[in-house]
């Protein structure tokens, strides 16, 4: 046993999770929003990085207003894509809408490799400071500032859906179409809005992301790690997406720490969420804090 | 039995009802298509006959994921798992055991549909995007499994595999190889329609169509819901084992998720609950890179090329091919290219009065 | 119209007579896949290489070259399929392969059809020409070639160097020793072979850490490697993975001489990594890199100005060792069709062996002498290593720009020849 490492490990993966958490967050706003489970979450991380690298390498922007672009035009590429693609798609099978969003994330993905290459790219240096030491573990700079981002983002969200106009439309939207549209609330805006809030959250969490390990291919797997984090932490939770994401960064490094300590098999960091999340399926079939659909007939 | 489809329903029996072929006219377009496959070899050369097995292959497997997907309503992002599980499997059981190959392939197929049992079993619990994401969780598993296990796979390496033989005759050439692979796919083909025709297939249907009624009706949802686990793997598992002894080879790599997607595409694009739109499917996903390869080669040395830098990129534009396709499809033609081949027939039909 | 007409016609005769005449040959490239990274350059340097043949000599004997090309994206069923697809329906008479898995797993085809199959893959277990080594799981290779020390020698010699460097640095104790790479037949080659060599010579190994091929966020195994507190670490992938896990453990503070794999570190790996590249050492292949002068580099700029006319494009190590490589085959070539003979498969082979330390004509002081008998595949036992130096920020400019300024350098440690050591064969 090693103390120091496990505590460091434990660290890392919260910092690494509350990443997923963020990610986690954007995909159950979708689902809440719309009923679209998006296998397309982790393009968005990748379409907002290779953005926001681009304007600031290309361009040769400062970080603030190359930033603001990006979320601009994330906002832009959330409401056109569920304008063009998810649409027409209402009222499909599920299936339908899940190979929707797959086909769109195997299209982002060969595309951005097409324009940017597959090589990871560097984002040139944002902060004077490139890390820092907390308890003992030496952590990016881009990982503290996106910790705090985090926080923001989940304290909005609080805020947006229990007083802002919109939050409570799409709250409404959520419990029942049907009563929503009756009570004068657009739902193909509600719609709309939900997929750009969702992209422009997850091209945060994309920039920080390629802050840290350079802009690479490698950034659309969060939108994998964001099913064992959701299954956790139940398909409608923004708090338990969150909670899911933290444990599941934990749960990784903790994998890491049993393998490099005594299996030394490899690879158990990337595969021991999927086995986590098979087990909660067999246990509790609509997740750890997921609220179990009453049908009636 | 008549030549044309009558222009009403004067069906009497269930019989009738349930006739794959209905008139004379399809059964004699059915025994023409089959004489011409069986020229195939000696006209087409080794690449287009090889392009034709792959579809023989994956058609199979893509079948099965239509039972799954198409006539049961369960989803399936690991399909690829269970393809390459077959692949290995016999594989290892010919090295191994020494079993002949062409016993292989049914056994492979057999362990196949076990181990989708095993996966099926839980997931009878589960719906929808449940499901879906726990077939995702199988197929990263399963992956990492193919990976680690040496003794069964060869590991990360892979294992190279034998052709079949009859006696002392090598299938070793796609031409002779074909024939087998025509065989297994006539035999998988005719047993799907027949097992739709069977209480169990339509059990199948009701459960897709509503499963609380189906439960009503005393369909035991859970029992069926493996069955059908249990048969879409069986099939992936003899499409895996074809692919092994045709290529020679079998890797880790060539089961990812890429693939397990291409499955579900071959599936929506032939169309959704159709069993000869299964093959339309994985025709069409065989023939797609082929397509862009040729559009790339036309624009070669042109300023297009020159601009996009296609040579380089080929295989991305590949993907975003594939990528593309299942959206417009899904959004054009949701029903796939089986009802569009219906839609054609039916025009054919009706000229020159279509109204 | 009419001389239209005529070239037309002149054309469409002469193309068929032109198509049976030209000598068709197999190009595998990664330029999509997990090691494209270094997969494009050296893909590059192949196929300029090829094209400058065929421009400036004529190809072989008169017959022009002509060249498949294939992306087959690192996936080693592709290349299986794409070489089932070459041998029947355009009888390729020599393949410029890629990587370990394919080559590995095409062993047996290209014994069985008699192709000459040189590989980007240095694993040893293709060495072993004769099959006399004996050991398990490799098999006769007498057509499996390639350019440089194998991977397993690369690492002896950088062991050899790391632990004169241990002594030099003053170091108390036993180094320690650590694998590192995916799992994957590529960085798993040299893997059992440099651990025993690290035992042997008096370092502690490690339990080898696994990292994918693929870019990502590599932090715990840099916690792991530090607290395991290990002097030095092999990567076995290539560069781009390799990247993520400098950049890593340069934030996590991990004190360790890396040392790289030859498709582990270049120019462009030096840009993307920025600081925390400096300081690895890895094998260079070739004689000089770009920028410094040797009589065969005029042949390389007139190779290089094939894809780029304006002569400004940065060819890294892996653009060097790919022009030497294909030069190998096509001289083999040409041996084949001295005489009037047939430019066939088999006769390309026995081509290999006709010289001892053989460098292509127009290559000299580029291409390090490579010798193959028909017992032993292992062309050079010189492990040239290098070390990259990194001394200022690499975010703007371009590659060629930083080398110039002297921002990233590459810098020749030593040079360690091993001997050529029958039991160590194939492995």
């Amino acid at each position: 046993m090693d103390g120091t490492l496990l505590f460091q490990l434990t660290l890392n993966g919260l910092i690494v999770g509350a990443l997923y958490g963020v990610v986690a967050m954007s995909f159950v706003l979708i689902y809440k929003a719309s009923q679209v489970v998006n296998f397309a979450q982790g393009e968005f991380l990748l379409v907002g990085a290779w953005m926001c690298w681009w304007f600031l390498t290309e361009w040769q922007l400062p970080f603030v207003i190359g930033f603001l672009f990006t979320l601009v035009f994330m906002t832009l590429f959330g409401i056109i894509l569920q304008v063009v693609v998810l649409r027409p798609l209402i009222g499909e099978p599920v299936i339908s809408v899940i190979m929707a969003t797959i086909g769109m994330g195997i299209f982002f993905q060969a595309l951005m490799k097409w324009i940017f290459g597959v090589f990871a790219k560097p984002f040139p240096p944002v902060f004077t400071a490139e890390r820092v030491s907390v308890l003992g573990l030496e952590v990016q700079t881009a990982y503290l500032l996106s910790l705090g981002i985090s926080v923001a983002i989940m304290a909005g969200f609080g805020w947006f859906f229990r007083y802002s106009r919109h939050g409570l439309a799409m709250r409404a939207t959520a419990f029942d179409q049907q009563v929503a549209q009756s009570l004068g609330i657009s739902v193909p805006r509600v719609f709309a809005m939900s997929w750009a809030i969702s992209a422009v959250v997850s091209a945060v969490a994309g920039v920080t992301v390629g802050m840290v390990n350079g802009v690479s291919s490698a950034l659309s797997f969060y939108g994998i790690k964001v099913f064992p984090a959701v299954i956790l932490g139940g398909l409608d939770s923004i708090l338990g997406a969150v909670l899911g994401g933290l444990i599941v960064g934990v749960l990784e490094n903790l994998a890491q720490y049993v393998d490099s300590q005594w299996l030394n098999w490899g690879n158990m960091y990337q595969v021991a969420p999927f086995y986590a999340l098979l087990l909660i399926l067999l246990i509790k079939p609509y997740g750890l804090f997921g609220t179990r659909n009453i049908e009636r007939i | 039995m008549t030549v044309m489809t009558p222009a009403g329903d004067f069906r009497t029996s269930y019989r009738a009802d349930t006739t794959i072929f209905p008139t004379r006219g399809s059964r004699a377009a059915l025994w023409a298509g089959l004489a011409v496959l069986l020229c195939a070899p000696l006209v087409l050369d080794r690449y287009l006959l090889s392009l034709l097995i792959n579809v023989g292959t994956l058609g199979i497997a893509a079948l099965g994921l239509n039972i799954l997907v198409g006539f049961t309503g369960q989803i399936s992002i690991g399909h690829a798992a269970f393809f390459g599980f077959g692949a290995f499997s016999s594989a290892w059981l010919h090295e191994s055991f020494g079993l002949p190959v062409l016993l292989c392939i049914p056994v492979a197929g057999l362990m196949t549909a076990l181990v989708g049992l095993v996966f099926g079993a839980p997931a009878a619990r589960l719906k929808g995007l449940y499901l879906a994401i726990a077939t995702l969780a199988a197929q990263f598993i399963l992956e990492d499994f193919f990976a680690r296990a040496r003794w069964f796979t060869g590991g990360v390496a892979g294992r190279l595999t034998e052709s079949p033989a009859i006696g002392s005759f090598a299938l070793d050439r796609e031409e002779s190889y074909f024939y087998l692979v025509l065989a297994f796919v006539i035999i998988m083909f005719v047993a799907a329609a027949n097992l739709m025709r069977t209480r169990d297939g339509r059990a199948l249907v009701a459960v897709r169509d509503h499963y609380l009624s189906a439960e009503i009706m005393g369909i035991n949802l859970a029992y069926y819901r493996t069955l059908s686990f249990g048969i879409a793997s069986f099939y992936a598992g003899i499409g895996g084992a074809l692919y092994a002894h045709h290529l020679q080879f079998v890797s880790v790599e060539a089961f990812n998720i890429l693939f397990s997607i291409q499955f579900l595409g071959m599936v929506i694009i032939g169309g959704l609950g159709s069993i000869m739109g299964s093959l339309m499917g994985a025709a069409f996903m065989v023939a797609l890179p082929e397509v862009v390869q040729a559009a790339a080669d036309a624009l070669a040395g042109g300023a297009i090329d020159r601009a996009l830098k296609i040579g380089g990129n080929i295989s991305f534009l590949r993907e975003m091919a594939i990528g593309a396709a299942i959206i417009l499809f899904l959004i054009f033609e949701p029903d796939g290219l089986a009802r569009r081949w219906k839609l054609i027939k039916a025009y054919w039909k009706l000229y020159p009065y279509s109204h | 119209m009419k001389t239209a007409l005529a070239i037309a016609a002149a054309v469409a005769l002469a193309t068929p007579a032109l198509a049976q005449q030209r000598i068709p040959v197999g190009h595998l490239m990664d330029n999509s896949g997990a090691t494209s990274d270094v997969g494009v350059p050296y893909g590059q340097g192949v196929a300029d290489t090829l094209a400058w043949v065929n421009q400036t000599r004529q190809g072989v004997a008169g017959r022009q070259l002509n060249v498949l090309g294939f992306d087959y994206g690192y996936q080693a069923p592709r290349a299986v399929s794409q070489y089932q697809s070459w041998t029947g329906r355009d009888r390729v008479v020599a393949i410029q392969g890629w990587g370990t898995a394919d080559t590995e797993a095409l062993v047996r085809f290209v014994n069985r059809d008699k192709i000459p199959f040189v590989s980007g893959s240095y694993s040893a277990a293709l060495t072993d020409a004769g099959g006399k080594s004996g050991r398990q799981g490799v098999e006769a290779s007498p057509y499996n070639f390639f350019f440089g020390p194998s991977y397993s020698d690369a690492l002896r010699g950088m062991l050899r160097w790391a632990a004169d460097d241990w002594k030099a640095k003053g170091g108390q104790g036993r180094p320690k020793y650590v694998h590192m790479g995916g799992n994957h037949p590529y960085p798993n080659s040299p893997k059992e072979a440099g651990e025993a060599m690290a035992r042997e010579l008096g370092f502690e190994v490690l339990p080898a850490i696994q990292f994918a091929l693929t870019p990502g966020d590599y932090t715990s195994q840099c916690l792991t490697l530090k607290q395991q507190g290990a002097n030095y670490a092999y990567l076995g992938n290539t560069a781009g993975s390799n990247i993520s896990v400098l950049r890593a453990c340069q934030t996590a503070g991990v004190q360790v001489q890396f040392m790289g794999n030859v498709w582990g570190m270049d120019e462009n790996a030096m840009k993307a990594a920025g600081a925390a590249a400096n300081g690895v050492v890895f094998p260079v292949r070739t004689q000089v890199v770009t920028g410094q002068d040797a009589p065969g580099m005029e042949t390389i700029r007139a190779i290089s100005r094939l894809s780029d006319p304006t002569g400004n494009v940065y060819r890294p190590v892996h653009y060097l060792a790919g022009a030497c490589a294909a030069m190998l085959m096509v001289e083999a070539m040409d041996t084949a069709a001295a005489n009037g003979g047939q430019v066939t498969g088999e006769r390309i082979q026995r081509g290999f062996y006709e010289r001892t330390n053989w460098v292509p004509k127009g290559f000299e002081g580029v291409c390090t002498p490579s010798t193959f008998t028909n017992e032993d595949h292992r062309g050079t036992m010189r492990v040239a290593i290098y070390r990259a130096v990194v001394s200022g920020d690499t975010s703007q400019g371009s590659v060629a720009e930083l080398m110039r300024a002297g921002t990233m350098r590459l810098e020749p440690v030593t040079t360690v020849e091993l001997e050529r050591k029958r039991e160590l064969l194939g492995w």
